[in-house]
């Protein structure tokens, strides 16, 4: 077996006397330095209240909302999937039976505690019934109070989505 | 009048040191956002006045002033604990009195100097004063009674031991090289041409003294990448961990005063202090007007160029748009009357009294330039390299730039021996 011998980097006069990568760094700097000052436009971040970010794709997380049937009525039956599947517990609901004909069970309570979700999109995986899914695209949550992040099913069956049924992916 | 000129230079020196804190801070942040490609604080304004974010540093002053002053139970020594931001902040301010900010001036048959204190020690006041600095630090460290605190002035120390010989010494080669320990003479010396035309800066004459001098008032302000006392990233924040309000204020303040008084000392020793090159007083006296006519032509260029600047730059929306008006206004208006003022000067001709003045003025503002220069320097140094940790800040002390400085020492003491100089 031939040994190979690798060429250490760092063992030049010039290397050693560091100026030279002390002078290049600073060049490099100063180069990201006058490009961005003379023209401010090549930053890449955004001034974010008033320039919305636009990549928000429909892979997208958000805020959650409860989907509807075809005449409107709310898609959930209430079966618990999500609620077991919830990593973060903050899923809770009450289920009560369906009068209308259309379904035998729906739930008469829906809260989801914005505060304690971590977005993980679990919820959405496990309901059978694609009743719940996470496409609003809404990614500010504000309120001023701990039980405004409380979601109830009414804020839920409002909300909707941002990207149209078929192209949601969340 | 009299009075007047002596009280000038103090005058100056507050500028100098407090009023230029706030465009310190500010020029910190926006310099680090734009090398690392963001925008920097921007947000704060006064009825929609931004100023591109130069209201920020005053809106963090208020919040400094306001905060609780708060003393941890557990420090045991309260007198060290509040004297050591008061060290630091002192010494850095006092070490910015001796600097000249610009030639002797000759009023009324008496000759003043123009720097705060008109002493002749100028470098050892400075490095007495600079010296001094570092106690505040290790006292702060210290009497915060705070293992990170006490790491944090240790390594205060270890930087202390291995920095300010070498830099002592790079001095000495430049105290060999002007013949004398007054900044002023230093900087006139610095007014003459080599081979008539290359200004006899320092850094011409002594290049290897100017980078170990360089280097080493970098350790000196304990600003990065020499600042493992507070290094943040290890040790909390180091030395000012258990500070808080005005306390922490005052080593914040004396950061920047120190980072201004080290400008000011590198470009005296070796820029030509307030020097404008191929320009000395004599000739300037010489060539008044044309000068003026040249600051006559140079004014709507440069202010032409900000302000195509700003309206590239700040007309993103509504408000910016009529904030760069209002601004564009204002800067027409100036350089209207600055123009006007030396079309007067012109006309109606300086005698030698007004002429100096003029000149001093001059000599400030290229003095107040270079070291904002400077300044930028060490913002930009700060935030292009990671920082050294104190034991290679000793290797590089001992090893590299001590035998640096003595060789310099020799070859510049051979040389003037020989020359006969």
């Amino acid at each position: 077996m031939g040994v190979k011998v690798v060429k250490r980097h760092g063992d030049s006069f010039k290397d050693k006397t560091y100026l030279w990568a002390v002078f290049s760094g600073m060049r490099v700097t100063l180069k990201k330095f006058t490009a961005n000052l003379s023209d401010t436009t090549c930053i890449p971040t955004c001034e974010y209240p008033e320039a919305q970010p636009e990549d928000i794709t429909n892979r997208y997380r958000g805020m959650h909302r409860l989907t509807h049937r075809d005449d409107d009525s709310v898609r959930c039956v209430a079966c618990f999937m999500c609620a077991t599947a919830c990593p973060a517990e903050c899923i809770f609901i009450e289920a009560e039976e369906r009068l209308d004909g259309v379904d035998e069970k729906q739930p008469s309570r829906f809260d989801i505690d914005l505060l304690e979700c971590i977005f993980c999109g679990y919820c959405v995986e496990a309901c059978p019934c694609d009743a719940i899914r996470m496409d609003t695209g809404i990614f500010s949550i504000v309120a001023k109070e701990r039980e405004d992040f409380i979601l109830n099913k009414e804020q839920l069956l409002k909300n909707r989505g941002a990207f149209g049924q078929e192209n949601s992916l969340a | 009048m009299h009075i007047f000129m002596i009280i000038f230079p103090i005058l100056l020196t507050v500028l100098f040191t407090l009023a230029l804190i706030p465009l310190l801070v500010w020029m910190e942040r926006r310099v680090a956002a734009l090398i690392q490609d963001r925008l920097g604080p921007n947000r704060c304004n006064i009825k929609g006045v931004r100023l591109g974010g130069m209201i920020q540093p005053f809106a963090d002053m208020l919040k400094l002033l306001f905060k609780e002053e708060f003393y941890p139970k557990h420090v045991k020594h309260k007198i060290y604990y509040i004297l050591a931001p008061g060290i630091v902040f002192a010494s850095s301010f006092l070490s910015f009195m001796v600097i000249p900010y610009a030639d002797d001036i000759t009023l009324d048959n008496y000759t003043y100097q123009i720097q705060a204190l008109p002493i002749e020690l100028g470098v050892l006041w400075i490095f007495a004063f600079a010296g001094l600095g570092v106690y505040g630090i290790i006292i702060a460290g210290w009497s915060s009674h705070n293992k990170y605190s006490i790491l944090g002035s240790l390594r205060a120390s270890s930087q202390v031991i291995s920095y300010e010989i070498a830099m002592g010494l790079s001095i000495v080669s430049m105290l060999i090289t002007y013949g004398s320990i007054s900044l002023n003479d230093m900087v006139h010396f610095q007014s003459e041409l080599i081979f008539g035309f290359i200004p006899a800066w320092g850094i011409v004459l002594q290049p290897l003294a100017g980078l170990i001098f360089i280097v080493t008032a970098f350790a000196e302000t304990n600003r990065a990448p020499f600042d493992a006392a507070e290094g943040e990233s290890e040790i909390v924040a180091g030395y000012h961990t258990e500070y808080s309000a005005m306390k922490f204020a005052l080593f914040f303040m004396g950061e920047y005063i120190a980072m201004t008084a080290a400008s000011a000392l590198i470009v005296t020793l070796f820029f030509g202090g307030y020097q404008i090159p191929w320009l000395n007083t004599q000739s300037m006296h010489e060539h008044i007007n044309l000068i003026i006519m040249a600051l006559m032509a140079l004014l709507p260029l440069v202010s032409l160029g900000f302000v195509s600047w700003m309206r590239r730059n700040n007309s993103c929306d509504i408000s910016r748009r009529r904030e760069t008006y209002f601004a564009t206004i204002l800067i027409t208006i100036f350089v209207l009357a600055l123009e006007s003022f030396f079309l007067y000067l012109l006309i109606s001709g300086l005698n030698g009294q007004q002429s100096s003045v003029f000149i001093m003025i001059l000599q400030i503002g290229s003095f107040a330039l270079k070291v904002m220069m400077m300044n930028f320097v060490f913002v930009w140094v700060r935030w292009t390299f990671p920082r050294f940790r104190y034991d290679q800040t000793q290797h590089l002390g001992w090893r590299i730039l001590l035998p640096l400085s003595l060789f310099n020492i020799f070859v510049t003491a051979t040389f003037v021996v020989v020359s006969g100089v």
